[in-house]
């Protein structure tokens, strides 16, 4: 029941506001549904992760519909990161709709509000669902739904970025859809049609043949990977990330492509069960490097702020990527942990990002100087977020980055750790060089002082308070809740 | 009598959709394309009933009736009007002139089989060896995607990898579980919509649907 009101609230919403006439009245939906699947995704959540797999309590999951839906303690991670940025991004939605000229037009708002929730539907769908079938909709589903918002502005380069977005994304993960019809194949004989069960999979991986899961495996990373947005398959991110109004590319970057990794990490344990370990280990560590690389590359030499954060985005994919393929506990607790940091400074950097384009009215870097002078609040939250974003302590993205870097050493790709970290050094020097020219300097003459938004940046603080506690410790209430999503990886 | 014929029947209608595939890579012409494409759809939708009637099922006759009707009807019928709407003159070379493509056809199906060919060779059931021709037809969509360089046709050509992964799926697994293969044609179908509104988009901004015009964006 939890789960149904779960998902029914951003959909419930989706449809009013598609119907709403007035702007006041889109707007109290959008904010009552973000809060909401807040609420509902915080009581999920402790609900699962009340039960910690002691024979007392050992499977907190909750079920629904027939089990087409089951949360487990690594669900429930999720669908809190995905519910807190719903939240956090729908806040300032609000204030940038209406500073932004687009937000003039009631039909493109409402398209944009609507949008929105359908978007954070299919997201929770895919993250919530135990069906791999479902997960496939759904993770289509959020292309589909994505895509026009990427098309909001209707510019030429936005047309070109929602183009190519739709027809990458959706070849990408037609190639998923082989790898899990292949899934299926394997597994048919042995469980039926519950095959498409992810938990009937898991019970019978070591049974699956080695030969049709190798393949399948290949498919499915190819596949969601492409959503996750690894190199080589990244090459729609960067335009749809940066072409995006502020607050879907903040989604897009901090919570759509952990949704991919999800997909990814929950059939690398059916693989892994079915193939041994080291076959999955060997492709996620080669494509973690070759992201890094070439995002360290593209950072070096970007003009476009927006793209500067898109590319960052595929440098800590790629990062997840290399924590998920050096394995055992410590590669897999930095991954998971590198999810919530990444999620948590790329989402503010892009909203404020949106500050940035609507008091300088550009994307262009160059164009960009006295950031500190000219929007005090919005050029400190910058560079806070710019120094988590580039791995430097006192921020979380350290302890992960560190966690999984000594992993990466005590494995057997020894070499990928050294390699990554070399790659990340020319990654601190391309975006710490071209992030101080903007905040410093003198800002244009004619520009006045002030903060173009400043309330609807309020609900930042949550994520700078996050990351720097995350950069501190590691509470021993989020360790136990990374163990059992951990535990559910089979780690 | 059906089932000593089933096999060669589903190898038949297998390699009729493989083949289809191929023609589009070499017609021209929009609406010819658009026809193939629909005929595609049709021999799916046979082959789908086919499969129902020797598997005895009931969801797969309903499949292969939703088939007929969103591939085989609905779909082409969105994109009719697209390419009555947008006009046809402007005819755009391929990246590859035609007998070049079709040593790539070759190639892939080639690939296909060296891949598929040891995963079915254990399997026992009728439908198993026709697993490498729906492999094929997946990697020759996908080589008309990135290929061809009108919007229309690279639609085209995702419909028809598409369609050959309802081929695989069918021949591998006798289909999806039900709820799984509704989801799928109304991803599908959505996408087809949206991909209309592009189009439409594309020709008003760059006056043709070209996609070499899509270029501004780099780096």
């Amino acid at each position: 029941m939890m789960l149904i009101i779960l998902l029914g609230i951003p959909l419930m919403a989706a449809v009013l506001i598609a119907l709403a006439r007035h702007r006041v009245r889109m707007e109290i939906a959008h904010t009552v549904a973000a809060l909401g699947t807040l609420g509902m995704g915080i009581v999920v959540a402790s609900l699962v992760w009340r039960f910690d797999g002691s024979p007392s309590s050992p499977s907190g999951a909750l079920v629904a519909l027939g089990g087409l839906l089951r949360v487990d303690a690594l669900s429930a991670l999720m669908v809190i990161i995905i519910a807190l940025l719903d939240a956090i991004t729908a806040l300032y939605a609000l204030g940038y709709m209406r500073a932004d000229a687009d937000g003039a037009d009631p039909r493109r708002l409402r398209q944009f509000f609507a949008l929105f929730h359908l978007f954070i539907f299919t997201m929770l769908l895919a993250v919530t669902t135990d069906n791999v079938g479902v997960l496939w909709i759904a993770v289509e589903g959020t292309t589909l739904a994505t895509v026009f918002l990427v098309n909001l502005h209707n510019t030429r380069t936005s047309l070109e970025a929602a183009y190519k977005y739709l027809i990458i994304s959706s070849v990408g993960i037609a190639m998923a859809f082989i790898g899990t019809a292949l899934v299926y194949y394997a597994g048919a004989p042995k469980a039926g049609e519950v095959a498409m069960s992810w938990t009937a999979l898991r019970a019978a991986a070591p049974t699956l043949s080695p030969q049709i899961m190798r393949l399948a495996f290949a498919f499915i990373l190819i596949g969601y990977g492409t959503k996750a947005g690894l190199a080589p398959m990244h090459t729609w991110l960067p335009d749809a990330h940066s072409e995006a109004p502020a607050p879907i590319s903040a989604l897009m970057s901090g919570v759509l492509l952990n949704v991919g990794l999800y997909a990814l990490m929950r059939f690398k344990t059916v693989t892994d069960l079915a193939v041994g370990p080291a076959f999955a280990a060997r492709w996620l560590v080669g494509i973690g490097v070759l992201s890094l690389a070439v995002a360290a590359v593209f950072l070096l030499t970007q003009r476009h702020y927006k793209r500067m954060l898109a590319y960052s985005s595929v440098e800590h994919v790629g990062m997840i990527c290399l924590g998920l393929g050096f394995g055992a506990y410590g590669g897999a607790l930095g991954a998971l942990l590198h999810v919530i940091n990444h999620a948590l400074s790329k989402s503010m950097l892009f909203l404020l990002s949106g500050n940035i384009l609507l008091k300088y009215h550009t994307n262009d870097m160059n164009e960009v100087s006295g950031l500190l002078r000219a929007s005090p609040w919005t050029g400190g939250a910058f560079l806070a977020g710019t120094l988590a974003l580039v791995g430097l302590p006192p921020f979380g993205p350290f302890l992960s980055e560190f966690i999984i870097l000594r992993a990466g050493l005590e494995s057997p790709s020894a070499w990928a750790a050294f390699v990554g970290m070399g790659l990340l050094v020319i990654v601190f020097a391309g975006m710490m060089g071209r992030v101080n020219r903007m905040l410093y300097g003198r800002p244009p003459e004619s520009m006045a002082r002030g903060d173009v938004l400043t309330w609807p940046l309020a609900p930042l603080a949550v994520n700078f308070l996050l990351l720097i506690g995350l950069g501190l410790t590691l509470p021993p209430a989020l360790l136990r809740v990374l163990n059992q999503a951990l535990k559910v990886l089979g780690v | 009598m059906f089932l000593r014929i089933f096999p060669n029947l589903i190898n038949l209608l297998s390699f009729i959709t493989l083949a289809t595939t191929v023609l589009l890579i070499v017609r021209g012409n929009l609406t010819a394309q658009v026809r193939v494409f629909a005929l595609q759809s049709g021999v799916l939708a046979i082959l789908a009933a086919v499969v129902a009637v020797s598997a005895d099922s009931m969801n797969l006759l309903g499949v292969a009736l939703v088939v007929a009707l969103v591939k085989g009807w609905i779909i082409p019928s969105v994109l009719r009007r697209a390419v009555t709407k947008i006009g046809l003159h402007d005819w755009v070379a391929p990246y590859l002139s035609a007998s070049a493509a079709l040593v790539v056809v070759g190639l892939l199906v080639g690939i296909a089989f060296y891949v598929m060919g040891p995963v079915v060779a254990a399997d026992a059931r009728p439908t198993a060896k026709a697993i490498p021709l729906a492999l094929a037809g997946v990697l020759n969509g996908f080589f008309v995607t990135v290929y061809r360089r009108r919007a229309l046709t690279q639609i085209l050509g995702f419909l028809m990898l598409e369609n050959s992964i309802f081929l695989l799926v069918m021949l591998a697994t006798y289909g999806v579980p039900f709820i799984v293969e509704m989801g799928i044609f109304l991803d599908v179908l959505v996408a087809v919509l949206i991909s209309e509104v592009f189009i439409y988009r594309i020709k008003e901004n760059f006056d043709s649907i070209d996609v070499d015009h899509l270029g501004a964006l780099k780096g």
